[in-house]
Formats: C-alpha cells, sequence, structure tokens
C-alpha cells in the first residue's frame, strides 16, 4: 500500500512537473493564434538583401508559434510590388512587413490594409503618409558617416576621394549626401574631386571611375553606396595602378571575397538580421495592442496603442577581419534553414 | 539608299570623296566636333589614358552592338540582350562552381544563349510573332532564369584562373585583349556585311521583305539566323564580361539593351530595317561613351548628366539626319 501510495504520489508530481511548462507555455500571451499569419512583402524578390531580412522575421515567427511567409514581385515595378501586397493582403494576414518601392503609390493600399485590420510596418522604405504602425530601417545618415570615418582615418585625414552614385534612390541619396558632409565637417583635408552617376551597373561604375582617375591621378578613395557598382570601380582601380580605396555599402559573396583579397576596403551593411527579427515584432505587437497599457488617451480615443514610429536596426562596418560572417551560403548551413523556400 | 547602305557604288569616286559620302562620315564629324571641344574643355580627355578607358568601357557592350545592328537590318530587335548577357554570366559561372573549367563552362554559356537565340527566332519565324514582343517575352524569362540559377545570390567567382580572367583583365603588348577581340568582331562582322553573299541577304530581308522572298532568298531562314547571332554575341559578351569582373550578378545587363538600340540607331541603323551599318554602330556607342566621360571630366552634377547627355544624343542624331538628308537630295 506504502509502495502504492508512493508510487502514485511521485507520478503526480511528474505530471504535475512536466505539465507545468506546458501549461506556463499555454499562458503565455507571446503566443500565436493557430493560422496567424505574417507576411514580408518585397520588390525585386530575388535579390539576395532580403533574404537575411526574411530569414529573422521567419524565426520570430516561429518561436512565437506564428506562419510566415515572403511574398513579392521579381520586378523593379511599383505596380507589380502593389498587385502582389494585394495578393498577399487578399489572404488576410495578421500583419504585413513591406518594403515599399515608392511612398506615395502604397498610402492607398496600406491604409486599406490597416483599415481591414492587418498591422502594418515598413523596412528599409517608407511610406510616411501612410497609416503603417512602424518604419524600421537603417540610419542612413550614420552608414555614410561611418564610411567617411573609415576612408578618411586610413588616409590619416588627407587625400582626394569621388562618389558614384545612384540618384533617385533616396536611401543611397542619403548615405552619399552623408559621407560627403561628413567629411567637410570633420575631415577639411579631404577633397571631393569627382562625381558621377553608376546607377548600380559596374560597368558605368567602371568608365565613371576610369575618367576621374583620368583627370585625378592622386584619386585615394572611392565611396558608392551600393555592392553592385564596387564590382566595376575595384577592376577600374586594379587597371589604374591600384591605389585607391575602393568602400561600398551592403554586401554579398562577390564584394565580401574582394574585401578579403584587399580589392575593396571595406563596406558598410545593413543589419538586416535585426530589421526581420523586430519588424516582425513591431507587426506581433500590432496586432495585439491588449498587451500593453501606456499612460497615454489611446483607450478613450480608440486608436492603436502600440506605436513606434521610428526604429533603427543597425549596421556593420565590414572589413577583411570580419568579412567570413557575412557570406550568406556559410549562414544558412549554420543555421541549417533553407532561407526563403520556407 | 540600298545600294548606299550596303557600299555599291556605280563609278568610282575619289577616295577622300567617297570617304566624305559615307554614311558614317556626319557621325565622325560630330565626335571629332565634340573630341575637340573637349580637348580645350578638359586637360585630362585627350590622353591615351582616357580613350583606353573609354575604349574599354564599350568594347563588350560593342560585340552586343554588332549583333543587335544586323538584327535591327533585318527589321528584327532583340530587347533580351541584356538578359542573355546575364544568364551567359551565371551559366557560365555556376558551371564553374560546380566543377567545370571555365572554358568549357563559357562555351556552354555560349552555346545555351544561341539556343535562347534559336527559341526565339523559332517564334518569330513559324509561329509568326514579331521579334519586339517574342524577345520582350525573353527578356523577362531569361531574367527569371538567371534569378533561378543564382537564386538571387550574386556568384563570387574569385577563384577562376588567371590564365582565363586574362581574357578580360590582360593585354597583349600594352593592348587589352578585351579591345583585340571588339576589334576583330567589329572588322570580322563589317566585311561579312558589306562582302558576303549571306550577309547582304540580310538588307534584301530587311528593306523589301516580300521582294526578297520573290527573289528567291529564304526570309524566315535569314531572320532565324540573325536572331540565332544576336544571341550568341551577347552571350559572349556575357563570358567576356564574366572573365574581366570576375563575378557573375544576377542584376547584370539591366537596361543594357536600351544603350544597345541606340548606338544602332544613332549609328544610322533604321528600326524598320533594311538599313545600317556595324562601323555606324560603333560610332554610335564610342559616341555614347564620349558623352559620358566628358560629363564626368567636366564635373558636371549628377542630377545634370542624364538630361544633359540627353540632349546631347538628340542633338548628335538630329546634326546626323540634316546632313544625311542633304546628301541624299
Amino acid at each position: 500500500m506504502r509502495t502504492f501510495l508512493s508510487t502514485t504520489a511521485m507520478a503526480v508530481l511528474v505530471m504535475a512537473y512536466s505539465a507545468a511548462p506546458a501549461k506556463a507555455a499555454e499562458e503565455s500571451p507571446f503566443r500565436c493564434e493557430p493560422g496567424e499569419k505574417y507576411v514580408m512583402n518585397v520588390m525585386v524578390s530575388g535579390v539576395e538583401y532580403w533574404f537575411p531580412v526574411y530569414e529573422m522575421f521567419k524565426q520570430a515567427g516561429k518561436q512565437l508559434g506564428c506562419e510566415t511567409a515572403y511574398t513579392g514581385t521579381p520586378e523593379y515595378d511599383v505596380n507589380k510590388q502593389i498587385a502582389s501586397f494585394d495578393q498577399a493582403l487578399a489572404q488576410n494576414p495578421a500583419g504585413i512587413l513591406v518594403h515599399p518601392m515608392n511612398s506615395d503609390p502604397f498610402i492607398e493600399p496600406i491604409n486599406r490594409a490597416i483599415g481591414q485590420g492587418t498591422a502594418v510596418v515598413t523596412f528599409a522604405a517608407d511610406s510616411p503618409l501612410s497609416k503603417r504602425i512602424s518604419f524600421i530601417t537603417s540610419d542612413n545618415i550614420r552608414e555614410g558617416t561611418y564610411a567617411a570615418d573609415a576612408i578618411a582615418t586610413k588616409l590619416g585625414g588627407k587625400g582626394e576621394y569621388a562618389v558614384l552614385e545612384n540618384p533617385g534612390q533616396d536611401n543611397h541619396d542619403k548615405r552619399v549626401t552623408a559621407f560627403i558632409d561628413r567629411m567637410k565637417a570633420k575631415w577639411p583635408d579631404m577633397k571631393l574631386v569627382g562625381r558621377t552617376a553608376s546607377n548600380q551597373d559596374p560597368t558605368k561604375a567602371y568608365q565613371g571611375l576610369m575618367s576621374i582617375v583620368q583627370a585625378n591621378p592622386n584619386l585615394a578613395a572611392v565611396f558608392m553606396p551600393e555592392a553592385n557598382s564596387a564590382i566595376g570601380a575595384a577592376q577600374a582601380n586594379k587597371e589604374s595602378g591600384g591605389k585607391i580605396l575602393v568602400m561600398c555599402a551592403d554586401v554579398n559573396a562577390n564584394i565580401l571575397d574582394m574585401i578579403k583579397a584587399g580589392e575593396v576596403f571595406g563596406s558598410i551593411n545593413p543589419n538586416q538580421g535585426m530589421q526581420g527579427y523586430m519588424g516582425f515584432m513591431l507587426l506581433w505587437l500590432a496586432k495585439h495592442p491588449e498587451l500593453i497599457d501606456p499612460m497615454n488617451d489611446a483607450k478613450r480615443a480608440g486608436f492603436n496603442p502600440m506605436s513606434i514610429p521610428f526604429v533603427d536596426n543597425g549596421l556593420s562596418i565590414v572589413t577583411a577581419e570580419n568579412a567570413d560572417d557575412f557570406f550568406w551560403d556559410k549562414y544558412l548551413k549554420r543555421r541549417g534553414t533553407k532561407g526563403i523556400e520556407e | 539608299m540600298l545600294a548606299e547602305t550596303m557600299g555599291t557604288k556605280a563609278v568610282r569616286a575619289p577616295s577622300w570623296k567617297r570617304l566624305g559620302s559615307m554614311r558614317e562620315a556626319g557621325l565622325v564629324a560630330i565626335i571629332l566636333a565634340l573630341c575637340i571641344a573637349m580637348s580645350f574643355a578638359s586637360p585630362h580627355f585627350l590622353t591615351l589614358g582616357n580613350f583606353r578607358a573609354m575604349l574599354m568601357s564599350f568594347s563588350v557592350e560593342g560585340i552586343v552592338v554588332v549583333g543587335m545592328t544586323i538584327l535591327l537590318i533585318v527589321g528584327g530587335i532583340d530587347l533580351a540582350v541584356g538578359s542573355v548577357v546575364c544568364f551567359a554570366m551565371v551559366l557560365s559561372g555556376s558551371l564553374f562552381l560546380a566543377g567545370l573549367d571555365p572554358w568549357s563552362a563559357s562555351l556552354i554559356g555560349i552555346l545555351a544563349s544561341a539556343l535562347i537565340g534559336a527559341v526565339m527566332g523559332f517564334f518569330v519565324t513559324v509561329v509568326g510573332l514579331n521579334h519586339f514582343i517574342t524577345s520582350l517575352a525573353g527578356m523577362v524569362i531569361v531574367r527569371g532564369l538567371c534569378l533561378i540559377i543564382t537564386k538571387g545570390t550574386p556568384l563570387s567567382l574569385f577563384t577562376l584562373p588567371p590564365a582565363f580572367k586574362a581574357v578580360g583583365q590582360g593585354s597583349f603588348h600594352g593592348l587589352p585583349y578585351v579591345i583585340i577581340i571588339f576589334v576583330a568582331v567589329v572588322v570580322l562582322f563589317d566585311f561579312l556585311l558589306r562582302r558576303a553573299t549571306a550577309l547582304r541577304k540580310v538588307f534584301y530581308t530587311g528593306s523589301n521583305e516580300k521582294a526578297a522572298l520573290y527573289s528567291g532568298i529564304r526570309t524566315n531562314y535569314v531572320k532565324f539566323w540573325v536572331t540565332v547571332l544576336c544571341s550568341t554575341l551577347a552571350g559572349f559578351a556575357g563570358v567576356i564580361y564574366m572573365s574581366r569582373f570576375g563575378a557573375a550578378t544576377p542584376t547584370f545587363g539591366v537596361g543594357m539593351e536600351l544603350n544597345i538600340i541606340a548606338a544602332a540607331v544613332i549609328g544610322g541603323a533604321s528600326l524598320n530595317g533594311g538599313s545600317g551599318t556595324i562601323l555606324g554602330a560603333i560610332l554610335g556607342i564610342a559616341l555614347l561613351s564620349v558623352v559620358t566621360s566628358s560629363l564626368v571630366l567636366l564635373n558636371v552634377s549628377v542630377y545634370w548628366q542624364d538630361m544633359i547627355k540627353g540632349c546631347i544624343l538628340l542633338g548628335a542624331v538630329s546634326i546626323d539626319h540634316f546632313l544625311h538628308k542633304r546628301k541624299a537630295s
């Protein structure tokens, strides 16, 4: 009898103990309802930049027991992106993390989504006049500033530099402006001697830099606000003596190899992972405003108390020392996931 | 008109007069005028280094221009050339990364590009679609293939053997191989287009397809093979770009077709078919390059560069058109 009682007591204890975490998990407010789905939507969906964003978006979703999906248009076309946004919206997702290709064309679709109860957060590009909940992005000003400091420090604060630009793309323009402003403000002996539009095209970057070098044989550095131009710039640098520091923003496998080989000095890379992870959390909180009760008039006035207008996702300076940590394929291998295909 | 474009002459005029009467003479004059003006405006323009840089910048694209010009002469157009250049790069690059030697990988890349041309040629000549819509679809499909092959990620081809990289980056006694290849392609096709019977059929087909058909030319056959040729040359250019940049990015060549078509048209090729020369098209792309280089050397604001470039090109083409019209009358 004593054995029976002690065995029964043990069994009850074990069951109670093992059930406790499950119960705690059930009671955790940070869980999705079955079928609760969050979507990421982009333009030029085949481009590598988005993949690490989605990787962490997906991870945050999994941790909260939510479904996630990667959507968008493979083309650089705002109409097609809006169509893909609408298709995603038609499935009544809980939230959409969107990179609006142009700000104003997205006002109506985003407001329509908010109107039907789908939370919307913008990332990397904004639609500020829409009713989106939050905007998460890199601080482009800080990216340009850091790039200027890195180059000027390397050159001892003195030398000639040029920029290859992509006029018309807001975040790229901001990086370039910040880069030049920082040089003017902090490094007065750094002289801007050439600017040209390479428009993310390696062949244009090659010709542009070659022409600048002809006029400025003492050119010491060149900055461009994206990665593709660095391929052409590095080749032009090689052909003109290899003395120019080539610095860009964003990375891909090719740029990383060039950084490791010393053909590209470095790159400023936005923290895409945090963009995705925090982007998801912002969406999730926006969809679950009952969790928060801030000291304001949200309850009485009936607006969403989850209101964080802007989040900076941070950045990394990629050099030959840390380049290995930024390869997408190595990252996927380390994590054992399938990237955007899951 | 046709006889003049094809270089046919009834009476042999003095050589200087013949040179002056060539379709390309106006364009040469415009480029020379621009070069002279630039040599006063910037001391860095008229240098060997700058001319080498300009020549290098359009040499590979110039190979694509050759194919496009012949296709325009036959009355076609290929909007897929930018995508095909990229396709040859990424296919060859991925085959190399899979373990194939770069030469074989490049050959497969070029053959696959020719196959794309053959498929487009099939739709034009057998199904009966026009070149514009077929190549528009081709442009989208082939760009999609590039994304499928690369999974959106630029391929790093840093491990390409030096012998292969030398094609794009090396030189022979100071003359870059890229320029040698470009000149060889231009001279070969310019000669063939002026002298070879097979390519002269391109003019007949392009200027009056029905008449050409009645005179025994298999026009569909001509159009098919010219479409294949255009894609093959685009693929060839893609492989050279791969060697040159040691990379293969899935977005490479976006919008390239516009530059290529513009160069050919500036050089005298008609969008209606039947006229055009390789030399003219090369002068067209050279003009584009001179203008781009000039704007950089003059430190023109990036916000103004495109507009000024467009205006200069419009002006140059108008002057050329006026000179040509006067000569014809």
